[in-house]
């Protein structure tokens, strides 16, 4: 098997997944780049998380009743998938599409929401706007039952279309106006929710979307452009089929999966880092019928993803789950879920519980002096501890290959082993001056163990090792 | 015209809801299951979470809603937020039993350990061996049941087996392997003794419930995958009274199914649950929840069982639910035998 084959499968999980072992990444790559694409876009074919066992273990997230036992099962779900691309769409709509626990009236309802985005997220966007619609998380987060056609609340009208399908505006022209969001608030006059049980004394139930046309407008309204009696899926149909539609999910796509993007609020007026490929991906939108799945299958395939390795920091969950997939631990529940999860909180992303609808500012804006302290420490405690099964197989691998090994080799194999990551020259040479630094490695001492766990810790604190 | 007819000799009638959510005093945290003990007391095992470590505990409280205390914490009740390993803490306590001398057992299926409290929460030992599936020893220990000689049975779920122990945790016997065959179990759960000296065990991933003598020799089985009568969808607990009536947590279709000592469905519980009195409290102190409660649309899902992982029966024929998601226990009364049909 080629290693280039091997480090594009490499890039090729950390974006559409979490990473892998390089012994499923050799497997992977024998199977073919095409066909893991095929096997990640319909994850359906691969065997889902036993419910049941986890449940067992973790009874309380049958009830999923606070933030932080729904940070620890999606966590936990992130990293013992087979079905990585249909949790990392989830967190790609959950970034995009957002709503915070800190205004959520029951937690069990966000994740229902991605449950939502773990499958209607493949496929049509027309059909996950009117989704997202109906979502009693997102109705309750925004507001909409809140507006009524004699008092409405702008608030829902206003995100969808600035925040979730059209974006302010671009190549310098505004997407659509403020008598636009007034027209779409209006026209979802009347999608509400049902009134929540209160908490006390048994704790909450499910919301459910309701619609009211007792208090829906039905006067005419002019959207876009376009005017008529519109109710909210007149305006998801409008919003669907705009330029800016495609543009918007596009964008999204590239700076979710390919390489970092300026931050959104500035689409308006700075164009996209690679003009042709977001034209790849709008082309595509419109050819496909709007369909996600198809999208993805068109970015993944290309030639402008496939060259985009290490162009992208990684988010505080990618950092955290890729760690923990890459050493093997969690791959049953165990004490120490809650501390791995919050790690994620600590590196600056705090998931379900977005800063704002806006979500988070991705790219380098995820680090700063504190973060960056956190990703290195957790990632170097992690690759350092010897006892971890992921660990233990590289230092198997690389202590098969003689009797000693090269300072060089140490340095290179570790790279390869954790995924193919490539560093500057200064930073590899200074790597091989300290191997060089400790002596002679013989691959059959006690020595050799902690040798390798300290290389690793010394990769994964390296400014390379902050990018995908 | 003739209107179809059941007749079934077995009759729960509703008789009232413990509990409420609360991490310190009356209250409970994910109620896993519980045991009745002298006085009518109730030894409630509550589960809580590693976010909310200080809930794990043990609520002793009457059948009428009366707090008197709460053991086995482990965990201060100001932090630190994380599990205490220490002899006398639970870490993922499952299953509670109480001898006839008081002793109560604990099992805990992170610490593959049995923990023994006397009946006011004095932590008085424990056993724990290496986890293994050597005689005595345990890989996530389960169901509890102590019998007449006061010997503990302990479910070995990972061990797919079932191990007897002497009160101090001397092993004894065993049963069981894993597998789907007759007298074989998948990661069973619950476990109780009838008056017989019967075994009767949730055999988990299997959906079906296997009795056993007490020599561990197969009697009968009952139940398989599914939602409809007398089908399980995991079932985590099953308690038998003394006439021989079998009742199973039926965990994953939120219900209670009742069955005749040859294991024929008898009908089902979905849930009757009302404002425990702690509950009452708790809304009198938010005056305006009642307000909400009378606009809520949906009220009467209050009513349903969410996933129930315990049931337990006593000598009163009072059967007892707990649900861990809602943080109660609804309690049933058998009534006498009766004929069912239809009104004239």
């Amino acid at each position: 098997m080629a290693e280039k084959d091997i480090a594009l499968m490499a890039h090729l999980m950390r974006r559409a997944g979490f990473g892998a072992t390089y012994e499923e990444l050799e497997a992977r790559a024998a199977n073919g780049y095409e066909a893991t694409v095929e096997e990640l876009l319909n994850p359906e074919g691969q065997p889902a998380i036993q419910d049941d066992i986890l449940m067992r273990y973790q009874p309380q997230w049958v009830s999923k009743a606070g933030l932080e036992g729904q940070q620890e099962e999606w966590t936990y779900r992130m990293i013992n998938t087979k079905r990585p691309l249909e949790e990392k769409i989830a967190l790609f709509w959950h970034h995009i599409f957002c709503t915070g626990h800190a205004k959520c009236e029951y937690p069990k309802q966000q994740n229902i929401e991605l449950d939502m985005f773990r499958t209607l997220g493949f496929g049509n966007f027309e059909e996950l706007l009117m989704g997202l619609s109906m979502d009693p998380a997102m109705v309750f987060y925004l507001d909409n039952c809140m507006s009524h056609k004699d008092a409405i609340n702008e608030n829902w009208g206003r995100e969808l279309l600035e925040l979730f399908s059209l974006g302010v505006g671009m190549d310098g022209e505004a997407n659509y106006s403020e008598d636009d969001v007034k027209e779409a608030a209006r026209a979802f006059t009347g999608w509400t929710v049902t009134n929540s049980v209160p908490r006390y004394p048994y704790g909450k139930y499910e919301a459910a979307f309701i619609y009211d046309p007792s208090d829906h407008d039905y006067t005419d309204k002019t959207f876009l452009g376009e005017t008529g009696n519109f109710n909210g899926e007149d305006i998801v149909k409008i919003v669907a089929r705009q330029p800016a539609a495609a543009r918007f999910v596009a964008r999204h796509m590239y700076n979710f999966f390919v390489a970092d993007e300026p931050q959104v609020p500035a689409w308006q007026n700075t164009p996209p880092r690679d003009p042709e490929a977001i034209k790849m991906l709008e082309d595509e939108y419109f050819r496909s019928g709007y369909d996600i799945r198809s999208m993805l299958r068109v970015l993944f395939n290309s030639d402008f993803f496939k060259n985009a390795q290490f162009e992208k920091v990684k988010s505080p969950t990618e950092t955290v789950v890729g760690t923990m997939r890459l050493v093997g631990d969690f791959d049953m529940p165990r004490p120490g879920l809650n501390a791995m999860t919050l790690t994620i909180r600590y590196m600056g992303q705090d998931l379900l519980n977005p800063p704002t609808v806006e979500g988070w500012h991705t790219g380098r804006e995820w680090i700063d002096s504190g973060t960056l302290v956190e990703r290195i420490n957790f990632t170097a405690d992690a690759v350092g501890n010897t006892s971890h099964r992921g660990v233990q197989s590289i230092i198997n691998r690389l202590g098969s290959e003689g009797d000693t090994i090269s300072s060089e080799r140490l340095v290179d194999g570790c790279l390869q082993l954790l995924g193919h990551y490539q560093l500057a020259d200064v930073t590899r040479n200074e790597l091989v001056a300290l191997a060089d630094s400790e002596g002679e490695l013989r691959t059959g001492t006690d020595e050799f163990g902690q040798r390798v766990g300290q290389m690793l810790q010394s990769i994964v604190a390296t400014t390379e090792y902050l990018f995908e | 015209m003739v209107t179809a007819q059941r007749i079934s000799h077995v009759q729960l009638q509703y008789s009232h809801t413990i509990g409420r959510g609360e991490q310190f005093g009356p209250g409970f945290t994910y109620p896993i299951h519980m045991a009745l003990g002298e006085d009518d007391l109730m030894y409630v095992l509550c589960r809580s979470s590693e976010y909310r470590p200080e809930g794990t505990r043990i609520t002793v409280c009457t059948v009428d809603e009366e707090y008197v205390n709460a053991f086995a914490r482990g965990v201060p009740q100001q932090g630190p937020h994380e599990y205490n390993f220490e002899d006398g803490s639970l870490v993922w306590p499952v299953n509670v039993a109480i001898s006839s001398n008081g002793t109560v057992y604990v099992s805990d299926e992170w610490l593959h350990r049995i923990s023994m409290f006397t009946r006011d929460g004095e932590f008085i030992g424990k056993w724990q061996e290496n986890i293994g599936s050597g005689d005595g020893q345990l890989d996530r220990p389960a169901g509890l049941a102590v019998d007449a000689d006061n010997n503990v049975w302990v479910v070995d779920g990972n061990n797919h087996r079932v191990q007897k122990f002497t009160p101090d945790g001397k092993f004894l016997a065993k049963f069981g392997s894993y597998g789907s065959g007759d007298g074989e179990l998948d990661s069973p759960w619950g476990i109780d003794i009838d008056n017989q000296g019967n075994i009767f065990i949730a055999d988990w991933r299997n959906d079906r419930i296997q009795k056993f003598t007490a020599d561990g020799r197969f009697l009968m089985k009952f139940g398989s995958s599914g939602s409809g009568d007398g089908e399980f969808n995991r079932p985590a607990d099953v308690a038998v009274d003394r006439d021989g009536i079998i009742y199973v947590a039926d965990w994953l279709n939120n219900r209670l199914q009742i069955f005749d000592p040859d294991g024929n469905f008898c009908g089902e519980k979905t849930g009757d649950a009302t404002v425990s009195k702690w509950g009452k409290d708790k809304l009198d102190a938010n005056p305006e929840m009642w307000g909400e409660r009378e606009r809520a649309p949906g009220l009467e899902r209050e009513k349903d069982f969410w996933a129930p992982t315990g049931v337990t029966v006593d000598d009163m024929n009072r059967v007892f639910v707990c649900e861990g998601p809602r943080n109660r226990i609804q309690v049933y009364r058998k009534q006498s035998p009766m004929f069912m049909g239809p009104r004239l």
